[in-house]
């Protein structure tokens, strides 16, 4: 069995979620081009990947394989639609603006993915922490990509004029290709580090 | 009992799904009337802003929204009041976007020369680009805004036309078709308000 060090080093590093398994690669695209809608993003990514595996683990044992997808997918769900009406109740301005960002969530592949790769098969506290290590995962890439699409599309950071005042924004940030291109270097970038670790191990 | 069993697996589907929807109608049940009561600070403060009223507080959007009259025209609301001994009113409108209704408040002068202010309450356009309707650069544009000839223009897109004269405002970059759909909601409320308050009230 993993240790919690090694957990969060594949789940950041030499697994991370979007530039090794490819996956949430959707909302990557979808809410990089602001970095506060990314962080909620994530962290209710996060959120909802740690409880779900959390409660998947718990229930492992009793769950029918024929109809395990159909229970981790109604797991998802629950922790998601929970999250929408405390926002809905106790943060009204942050549910505005997220709109449908928060529903979104349940679509994200990573957190049926850790479901079935991990918490099917691990105890539930190693099951948590695998959720929240891989939200972590998630959360440095879509930040990197945010920092350089909301600076360069909007000239700020967190909705706060960081470029001078003659700076003329980049359209194309602001729009979904942008984030492919980035997404495409990003994932360069940490696979050309990576094969140069291994070839030095 | 077989766990991987027809029974079973039945009993298990109908129990799991049983209580998490019991837990999210409990969840639902128990913010309802916070959620209704955030529901109605919204649309009151939105008519207020619309109107140039603005209040932060749910105490100052109460107090505030006693000084606005409603009135009924068949079957259309419109909120009116005094600003300055200068009346203003205030009336929602739907209409399509590019993804799906766009849903606001407009206000204006009693005698139709000029807007006062508009507030979007929900709009499903792409975050980022015609979602930006919303922002506070997109809607100022409309605060004390020459009407001319009836109208306001939509024109090219910009970082926002604050001249209250010239009777037209910014389109947002890289959101055309959510622009145009500002401009025919704004045609046709302020043709529906020339019908129903006349200009002279």
């Amino acid at each position: 069995m993993s240790s919690p060090g090694q957990i969060l080093k594949e789940n950041v590093w030499t697994n991370n979620p979007i530039f090794m398994q490819v996956l949430g690669i959707c909302s990557a695209l979808a809410v990089t081009n602001l970095l506060t809608n990314t962080v909620i993003m994530t962290l209710g990514v996060t959120f909802t990947t740690a409880m779900s595996s959390l409660t998947v683990s718990l229930l492992r044992n009793y769950i029918p394989r024929k109809i395990r997808m159909i229970v981790q997918t109604l797991i998802i769900a629950f922790y998601v639609i929970i999250v929408d009406i405390l926002l809905r109740a106790y943060l009204p301005d942050i549910s505005r603006q997220l709109g449908p960002y928060v529903g979104l969530i349940i679509t994200n592949c990573i957190i049926m993915g850790r479901m079935e790769a991990f918490a099917q098969s691990n105890p539930p506290l190693l099951s948590a922490w695998d959720g929240i290590t891989s939200g972590i995962g998630y959360m440095a890439v879509l930040m990197t990509i945010a920092v350089i699409r909301e600076l360069l599309g909007f000239g700020s950071l967190f909705g706060i004029r960081i470029m001078p005042a003659n700076f003329i924004p980049w359209t194309i940030m602001v729009s979904a290709p942008s984030a492919f291109f980035l997404l495409g270097i990003v994932i360069w970038i940490g696979k050309t580090i990576m094969n140069r670790e291994g070839a030095a191990a | 009992m077989n766990k991987q069993g027809i029974v079973y697996t039945v009993l298990f589907a109908f129990l799991v799904s049983f209580v998490f929807v019991l837990l999210l109608a409990s969840a639902d049940h128990l913010t309802k009337v916070r959620v209704e009561e955030n529901r109605t600070i919204a649309i009151r403060r939105a008519i207020l802003n619309a109107l140039a009223l603005p209040s932060a507080t749910p105490e100052e959007v109460e107090r505030n929204f006693e000084t606005v009259e409603t009135i009924e025209r068949g079957d259309t609301r419109i909120y009116r009041t005094v600003i300055d001994g200068r009346p203003v009113v205030a009336k929602e409108f739907s209409g399509s976007g590019l993804w799906g209704t766009i849903t606001g408040i407009l206000g204006v002068t009693a005698d139709l020369q000029r807007t006062t202010g508009i507030e979007i309450i929900a709009q499903n356009e792409t975050p980022g680009l015609g979602a930006r309707i919303g922002e506070d650069w997109f809607k100022k544009q409309l605060v004390n805004e020459r009407i001319v000839d009836g109208r306001i223009r939509v024109g090219s897109a910009g970082d926002g036309d604050y001249d209250p004269e010239n009777g037209i405002i910014d389109a947002v970059t890289g959101a055309s078709r959510t622009s145009d759909a500002i401009g025919v909601i704004l045609d046709t409320e302020l043709k529906t308000l020339s019908e129903l308050i006349g200009g002279n009230q």
